[in-house]
Parts: structure tokens; C-alpha cells; sequence
């Protein structure tokens, strides 16, 4: 259903559709716009303001409208709406406890050439400190418009981050959400896991696609909900496995391979782990996106080297 | 309550919060300048509340965006009766605080947590547009120091309740003229602040800070006619007025009560 649209697309065509049925949802744009909130703005314009270039105000502002009731969705491109207002998310959003969703647009290098300025290579890092924040990174449009049935009954802030462009399509409709992850190439005795979250994720597939070719059995897991983990559940998949390897484009300091070291370490899994990210002096750059992954390893031929590697190394 | 009262009510308040800076901290000056603002929000008839039922659908809402004027703003919710007096000995500033040393939405009666400065304004922008959405006639009162209007957030809400025509509500500059460490013409351009607010689409409305007939007058608003522009209330006071070791001098924005000036400021309170 949702094939025809990208993830940003697919969210919103899915949120027009409760927005219909829901008057007390509102979107706050960041002056931010998308082919599919053409139609919300004219068919439902009680619903959306255009709160203009000012992420300070949205999100103090958001938090006021969910004081009063409303289900507010802020609207905007992740780097500017986490750096710039990441104060008034921890107090006004975190420490009040109150339902607002931030969706955000541009993951990782996907502002390519608009340069570090537009790059959302920080925020997996800082939003996951924000205590009860829930983080979501879908992969494809399906799992996307599926995240609109948070909004309904939100307990507390959520942040939900979209890469650009259109992914194959990899989650039925109807798929639960509720794991927080999904594996796949999915063999009984897999040598590593790979595991990457959003747009990433089909490249941590391709990876394993190749790997697994080549004789090394290896699972992709797409790590759809980055917090809270279930970490129990999650290092049941991995202790199947010999090693662990995480892909992602995101700075080394903070993301998922941050998130699965802590993982490994807190759950005692003892696994080896490999984190192939932005390494911190090559994160400012401008350049097309495959440039960018290709001068970070980030490719699908670099990230396949690497495993290999980092499997003699460890005698796996 | 007549005005005579009102002098009552502040001097207790003051006498109160002078009680708890000395015993426990507190930002004494920045407490007292707010004093006369505080009673004719709370004790005037200005505010539509009822302490005994803090989440009334209809209540008019106040934020503290200046959250570290804390300690007054906790005196007068006991004196109003939204908690028991003793939590302002027992649990203000020490042991299991729930009156912590800026103000936090846990607690009866206060509406949202403050504390960094540049946020209470915005927040007030959204409770009060939520208001207006839902048709509902209550009024969103947010004060803010001077020198917090150095913060850049600030601005920001104010072109959006302005563009929004939230009529619904008022901030009150509580117009000090010192910030932390200085008096603000020392170190940032915020005089005009009347004439910057006006330019931003505010009603504004100047007033003696400290002169009731002044402050209800100006802070009574109408309900019914919300979509007008958001009115703001300059209100120049005198940073820790009431005791006159305390006033208009930058020093006592963090200097500790000692025993000595507890002395000498309930003796002078005393009077």
C-alpha cells in the first residue's frame, strides 16, 4: 500500500488518515514541508501550523499543546530539531513526561552534498540520553506508516527518524512493531550478526547477502527501535552468534555501535564486536552520499573487507 | 481582599521566603521583586482558581518561567492552600525535596517546570493555543525575568503568539534591571524593552511593578475576546524589594542569607 512512497511519505499519508478521524492531533512544521502534507494542510488546516524556522519554540510550544490535550507531531530535518532545541526536548518534553512525537527527516549523510550542516550524524547519540525518550529508525515505508499507530496512545516524547528516498519494501503490512527489531537471513548456526537500523539496514543485508555467498553465515538484524532495547530478547539472537558487526551512518561516538557494546557488555554475552561507523575526524565533509561511504568504508564491498578482516583477526 | 491586605499578605510572603532562604538557599532578590506580581495573580481575583481542585479544566494558569524565583512562588501555593505550610520547612530545598530549588510540575499547583531560562514562554504559547482550540476561556499568565529576555527563545514565542493572536495570554516582565552577575545596562541592550515587545505585536502595558491599583488593573484581561494580540505587562520593580539591605544590588541574586540578615530583614519586615 505504502510502496508508492518514501518513508516521510508513507508517515504522513498514514497520520492524514488518523488525523481525519482525530481532531486533537497537530503537526508543527519547522517550515518544513513534503508532497504528502500538501493534502493534510489543505484538507485538515486546523490541524497544521507552520510554526516557522524556530525549533526552540516548537518544541517549548509542543509540549504547552500536549498540556492542553493535543497529539502534537513536530515536523522537521533531524539534525537542526535535536541539536538546536535539545534542551527544551530534555525539560520541556523529558522531565514533563509529555506525548509528543518529533519526526524527523535527513538520517545520517542524507543531506549528501548540503554538507555537515544538514548532516543528522550526531542524533541517535544525544536523543538516546534523554531519559524516556523513545527512539524509532524504520527502514522501509510500510514499518514508517506503521509508527502512526504510536501517536494514538503515547504515554510520553518519542522520536521517529526518516531517511530520504525510497527502500525496497521488506515489512508486510500488519507486521508488528512490537519487537523493536527483525532478523533476517535468519540460519541455525550463524557466524555474525550484522546489525544496522533505518535506511542502513539494507545495506547491513546486502553485507550479510554477500558474506553468506561467500560462506560465512550471517544474520542482518534491523534494529527498527533503538530505545528502549529489549535486551533480553535481542541477546538471545545474538549469543547464537560467533561475533557482532554494526553498520551505520551515524559517528562511531553514540549510535548503534554504541548501543550494542553496551549491550554485549551489560548482558555479559562476551561476544566480539566490530563497529563500522563515521570515525569522529571524518565526520564534516561534503560530497555525493556514495562518495561519502565510500571514503568511510560504509559501501557494501568496504563493509564485506572489513568483516572479513576482523573475522581472521579474532580466528573465527 | 482589600489593598491594605495585600501589604499584609506580601509582608508575610516576604518574611516566609526570607525564613527559607536562610535556612535552606535560595535566590532572595529575584523572590522578592515578584512579590506585589505574585499577590495580584493570586490573591486579587486576577487568576480563576480553586487550590482545592489544582486541575480543573477552567483554571487560569501561571508559569514561573524565571524558575529560580522558586522560593516565592512555593510560599504563596501554601499560602493559597495547594499543599500544607510545613512542606516549605520540611521538604523545601532538603531531605526528600519535593520543593526542589527551581519549580517542577510535581508539585500542586505548579503548572510547568522551569528552571533554564527562555522556556516558559514558549510553553505558555502552546497551553494557551491548546485553549483556544478547545474554546475554552481561560487565561495563561507566564513571568519572565528581564535578563532572561537575553535568551533567543524568547523572541522566537514571541512571534508566534503574536502571529497567532493568542489573546489569551500575558506576559509580565518582571523589569529588575540586574541579571546574575550585573545591572543588565552594563553588559546587554535591553532597555526599550516596552518599545521591542510593541514592535513584536504585543499590546503592552507599563506598569509600577510594586503598585497594585497598577498591576490588577493591567492584568486583568478580557475573556472574551481572545483573538486579539498577546498583552505583555512591563512591570519595573526593584530586584529584592521589601528589605532595603537587599535591593538593587547585583550581589544578592546568589548571596546566602545569613543570620544576620535574616535579623535585619525580619526586623525591617517587622515594621
Amino acid at each position: 500500500m505504502y510502496s508508492k512512497f518514501d518513508m516521510r511519505d508513507a508517515f504522513i499519508t498514514a497520520l492524514y488518515e488518523l488525523a481525519k478521524r482525530d481532531s486533537n492531533i497537530i503537526i508543527l512544521s519547522n517550515d518544513f514541508g513534503a508532497p504528502a502534507l500538501d493534502r493534510f494542510r489543505n484538507d485538515l488546516p486546523k490541524q497544521f501550523i507552520n510554526a516557522a524556522i524556530s525549533e526552540q519554540n516548537i518544541i517549548s510550544t509542543a509540549a504547552g499543546l500536549a498540556k492542553g490535550g493535543k497529539k502534537v507531531v513536530v515536523y522537521s530535518i533531524a539534525t537542526f530539531i535535536t541539536l538546536r532545541a535539545l534542551e527544551q526536548i530534555k525539560i520541556d518534553l523529558c522531565v514533563m513526561n509529555l506525548p509528543v512525537t518529533i519526526l524527523s527527516v535527513g538520517t545520517g549523510y542524507a543531506y549528501s552534498t548540503d554538507g555537515p550542516t544538514h548532516h543528522a550524524t550526531e542524533d541517535i547519540a544525544v536523543m538516546r540520553a534523554m531519559s524516556g525518550m523513545k527512539i524509532y529508525s524504520p527502514s522501509d515505508a510500510n514499518m514508517s506508516a506503521a509508527l502512526v499507530e504510536t501517536i494514538t496512545n503515547l504515554s510520553g516524547p518519542q522520536y521517529i527518524r526518516l531517511d530520504r528516498g525510497k527502500y525496497p519494501i521488506k515489512h508486510a503490512i500488519g507486521n508488528s512493531i512490537k519487537n523493536g527489531f527483525s532478523v533476517w537471513n535468519e540460519s541455525s548456526k550463524p557466524k555474525i550478526a550484522i546489525i544496522s537500523t533505518g535506511g542502513m539496514f539494507h545495506r547491513a543485508l546486502a553485507v550479510s547477502d554477500v558474506l553468506s555467498a561467500d560462506g560465512v553465515d550471517s544474520l542482518a538484524i534491523d534494529l527498527y527501535q533503538l530505545k528502549p532495547l529489549q535486551p533480553e530478547v535481542l541477546g538471545q539472537v545474538l549469543k547464537k552468534c560467533k561475533a557482532v558487526v554494526t553498520l551505520e551512518e551515524h559517528t562511531q561516538n553514540g549510535g548503534v555501535g554504541s548501543i550494542v557494546a553496551e549491550l554485549i557488555a551489560d548482558e555479559n554475552l562476551m561476544l566480539p564486536l566490530k563497529r563500522v561507523a563515521i570515525k569522529d575526524e571524518q565526520l564534516y565533509a561534503y560530497g555525493a552520499r556514495e562518495n561519502l561511504h565510500l571514503d568511510r568504508g560504509l559501501d557494501v564491498g568496504s563493509a564485506v573487507d572489513g568483516v572479513k578482516d576482523f573475522l581472521q583477526k579474532i580466528n573465527c | 481582599m482589600a489593598s491594605n491586605e495585600f501589604k499584609l499578605v506580601a509582608n508575610k510572603l516576604r518574611k516566609r521566603v526570607l525564613e527559607m532562604c536562610f535556612a535552606n538557599g535560595g535566590h532572595i532578590s529575584t523572590s522578592y521583586s515578584c512579590v506585589e506580581i505574585l499577590v495580584a495573580l493570586y490573591f486579587a481575583g486576577v487568576m480563576r482558581l480553586d487550590p482545592k481542585e489544582p486541575k480543573l479544566l477552567s483554571r487560569d494558569k501561571f508559569i514561573l518561567s524565571k524558575g529560580h524565583g522558586e522560593t516565592i512562588l512555593y510560599a504563596v501555593l501554601a499560602e493559597r492552600g495547594y499543599f500544607p505550610e510545613e512542606w516549605l520547612t520540611t521538604r523545601y530545598r532538603t531531605g526528600d525535596c519535593i520543593l526542589g530549588g527551581h519549580v517542577d510540575s510535581k508539585v500542586p499547583g505548579v503548572e510547568v517546570t522551569t528552571g533554564a531560562l527562555g522556556h516558559g514562554l514558549g510553553v505558555g504559547c502552546g497551553i494557551a493555543l491548546a485553549a483556544k482550540m478547545d474554546g475554552l476561556d481561560t487565561l495563561h499568565y507566564v513571568l519572565m525575568g528581564d535578563a532572561e529576555c537575553s535568551e533567543g527563545s524568547i523572541w522566537e514565542a514571541a512571534l508566534f503568539a503574536s502571529q497567532h493572536k493568542l489573546g489569551n495570554l500575558i506576559a509580565i516582565i518582571d523589569l529588575n534591571g540586574i541579571g546574575s552577575l550585573d545591572y543588565t545596562k552594563n553588559y546587554i541592550a535591553l532597555d526599550s524593552m516596552a518599545e521591542k515587545w510593541r514592535a513584536f505585536g504585543w499590546n503592552v502595558l507599563e506598569v509600577d511593578g510594586h503598585n497594585y491599583d497598577q498591576l490588577i488593573s493591567a492584568l486583568t484581561i478580557s475573556r472574551s475576546d481572545i483573538n486579539k494580540s498577546p498583552t505583555v505587562v512591563v512591570a519595573k520593580t526593584i530586584k529584592g524589594k521589601g528589605v532595603s539591605a537587599f535591593e538593587d544590588d547585583p550581589v544578592w541574586h546568589v548571596k546566602p542569607v545569613t543570620a544576620e540578615f535574616l535579623e535585619l530583614g525580619l526586623k525591617e519586615l517587622g515594621k
